[in-house]
């Protein structure tokens, strides 16, 4: 049997810390704002940018407010009927209401009611009814990363060395369509596969993105040629592709990010990391960051912290074509809740997404 | 011709090429942020109804006197206008630096906007410096007789040479210099360069804000250190009058001399658990707009308060950033 936890070194300051995370984050921000107190609520949009010293956003006015946005729940489905569905979650558990409408997800496409006692479920409430289950996505998993071995078993892929190495097996119904996009199945190639979790594996059955051509072994030291920026400067506003991720360690339902380009010095990202041909370098950030982030898809806008590294996100020389093509490769990997939240579906594993440093 | 009417006649171009210099910059901001008040610093110093109108009007003044010191340079306007041009330039960049001050002061996040976004660092000394070393000069200008033209030969090293001169001085007080070689891709922006820690670390202890602070300090290493683009910060576990407290330092990173700024916190004010925050919500914790407002320094000389035998630092209320109990330091 394969083991998946081998060498996985989570450092307390990433994703897997939960509360001490959670109280990092509320500590820095008080901190920081002690030393730049926040300014008056009515500054302009775009106002101050003061470029290379900006030690925090301005553009928030322009994002809603998350409260606007629909809500996310994560828990295990405890009891199903055609009207109604109840999820135990952390604090408890909780009932909501399924209407003819509402969709659900299970390695494809399913009614509602068909959802099993004992799936994980990811439910996406009604913005304006919260108590109504708008979207199911059950069971539903993700692994991101290099594959390090290729087995009978399946692959093991390391996701970076803040999360645990993940197996995964890929079962003949779903080995074409995975092969299409994934066709280099071997050590030192990345992988990105959506699928459901068994027992601690994942089953992938749907290709995240599409494979890029290197190796992780191939990809050039960072601070080697820096890739050109607009105008020599790191614009406000990014554009790129938002991804998400699984909570592993993290609280289920957890809201926030995890972040490409985290502060090396942090010790939580394996260094500065290679540099992919063509990718925009993000401007560092640590735990604790605010990053509004935007759906350019639907437009739902919400500030969010950063949470964890997503050193393996920066690997990617891919695009989200969600609706139209991302600009630049991957610019956040959000928390599940965060993710669809902002309306993006899991299924389809990233939406195009505009990312502004906040305060 | 004597050295001293040369060193005069040299201002003018020379004044002339900064003011329209920095409108053209601060022009090219806007437009490309289609934002009047864009990178134009000073302005955030005005209530929110007039950043617009004082950017402009700014940009519009220096336009004007640029324009003014090159068409009464000559005969024309020789006398009072080309003396009123003059005094008005000299006005300029003592008010200039006036603002330079107050902003170091108020909000010392914000770059000068001198040259529009090229002049995006903290104002620093060398900012100041430039910024009176112009208005005198603008000074030295008032009564000078109609320029001519050098004599061709020998006789224009001179005055050449001395404007080459005064031009090397500005640029090395210039931080505009350094964003110029950015922008031309010889250097990386302070967001995207690796900075190590020990680095910082290093350039802190040297700095006036570390020895000031020295004394409360009660650890040398630091409890908490983290980056947000081009700051980094510093957490030190400290005693103030007998109370517990953390001393913060936001260092900004680059080579030589960062801007370096410090706030001291009472310990029992920051929340030792999850509190704060909610981010374990399922709903996005940070909608509260406040909280990612954009940040500004409230004018506090608090250093004088930590000597202060009676300093009572009080805990903040809840867990809003802007309640902090602080004192803080340049």
């Amino acid at each position: 049997m394969l083991d998946a936890c081998a060498d996985h070194a989570c450092c307390g300051r990433c994703a897997g810390a939960g509360a001490a995370t959670a109280a990092r984050i509320a500590r820095r921000r008080l901190l920081k704002a002690a030393v730049f107190r926040p300014a008056d609520a009515a500054a302009p949009a775009g106002g101050s940018r003061a470029g290379g010293s900006r030690a925090g956003g301005s553009r928030a006015a322009a994002f809603a407010a998350c409260g606007d946005l629909p809500r996310a729940i994560t828990g295990a489905v405890i009891d199903v009927s055609p009207h109604f569905l109840v999820l135990s979650h952390g604090t408890g558990q909780e009932r909501l209401a399924l209407t003819p409408d509402a969709t659900a997800w299970r390695g494809g496409p399913l009614d509602p009611a068909a959802v099993r006692p004992g799936d994980q479920a990811v439910v996406r409430l009604r913005a304006r009814a919260r108590g109504v289950a708008d979207r199911i996505w059950a069971n539903i998993g993700r692994v991101t990363g290099t594959i390090i071995e290729r087995t009978a078993d399946g692959l093991v892929v390391d996701e970076g060395m803040t999360r645990k190495r993940q197996l995964v097996s890929i079962p003949p119904r779903a080995s074409a369509r995975i092969q299409v996009r994934f066709p280099s199945l071997e050590p030192g190639y990345l992988i990105d596969v959506i699928g459901l979790r068994r027992s601690g594996a994942l089953e992938a059955l749907v290709p995240a993105t599409y494979q890029p051509a290197y190796r992780v072994r191939q990809l050039p030291a960072a601070g080697l040629p820096a890739p050109a920026l607009a105008g020599g400067h790191v614009p406000d506003a990014i554009s790129g592709s938002a991804t998400w991720h699984e909570p592993g360690d993290e609280p289920p339902g957890i809201a926030g990010l995890g972040y490409p380009a985290v502060d090396p010095e942090a010790r939580c990202a394996e260094g500065p990391g290679p540099q992919v041909p063509g990718n925009l370098r993000l401007p560092y950030l640590s735990i604790g960051s605010i990053l509004l982030v935007r759906n350019d898809c639907t437009g739902s806008s919400c500030a969010l912290p950063v949470n964890s590294c997503a050193a393996v996100g920066r690997l990617f020389n891919d695009r989200c074509v969600t609706c139209g093509t991302s600009p630049r490769s991957r610019v956040a990997d959000l928390t599940q809740a965060s993710f669809v939240a902002l309306g993006g579906e899991l299924e389809r594993g990233c939406f195009n997404a505009t990312i502004t440093i906040g305060g | 011709m004597l050295l001293p009417v040369v060193i005069r006649e040299v201002q003018v171009p020379l004044l002339a090429s900064m003011l329209l210099g920095g409108c053209a910059a601060k022009l090219a901001a806007m437009l490309r942020t289609r934002s009047a008040a864009a990178a134009l610093g000073p302005t955030v110093l005005f209530p929110m109804g007039l950043r617009r109108p004082v950017a402009a009007a700014m940009c519009g003044c220096e336009f004007v006197l640029g324009v003014g010191l090159i068409l009464t340079a000559g005969q024309i306007g020789r006398g009072a206008p080309a003396d009123a041009v003059r005094l008005g330039t000299a006005l300029l960049f003592l008010v200039a630096t006036g603002a330079l001050i107050e902003l170091r002061g108020s909000r010392p996040d914000v770059g000068c906007g001198c040259f529009g976004d090229f002049s995006t660092g903290p104002v620093s000394a060398r900012a100041l410096a430039r910024s009176a070393l112009l208005a005198v000069a603008a000074l030295i200008t008032v009564g000078l007789p109609p320029l001519r033209p050098p004599m061709p030969g020998v006789a224009a090293i001179l005055p050449l040479g001395l404007f080459a001169a005064e031009l090397a001085v500005i640029a090395m007080l210039s931080p505009e210099v350094g964003e110029g070689l950015i922008r031309l891709g010889y250097s990386e922006p302070c967001e995207l360069r690796v900075v190590p820690a020990a680095r910082t670390v290093t350039a802190l202890r040297r700095s006036s804000v570390w020895r000031r602070h020295a004394s409360i300090i009660t650890a040398a290493e630091p409890v908490d250190m983290w980056r947000e683009l081009c700051w980094r910060y510093l957490v030190y576990p400290g005693e103030a009058n007998g109370r517990p407290v953390e001393v913060v330092f936001a260092v900004f990173l680059r080579k030589h001399r960062p801007a370096i700024q410090a706030a001291i916190v009472d310990a029992a004010s920051v929340p030792a658990g999850p509190a704060g925050l909610a981010v374990t919500s399922a709903d996005c914790p940070a909608g509260d707009p406040a909280r990612t407002r954009p940040l500004v320094r409230v004018p506090a000389p608090a250093l004088s308060a930590l000597t202060d035998p009676g300093l009572r630092i009080p805990a903040a209320r809840g867990s809003e950033a802007a309640d902090l109990p602080l004192s803080r330091d340049l």
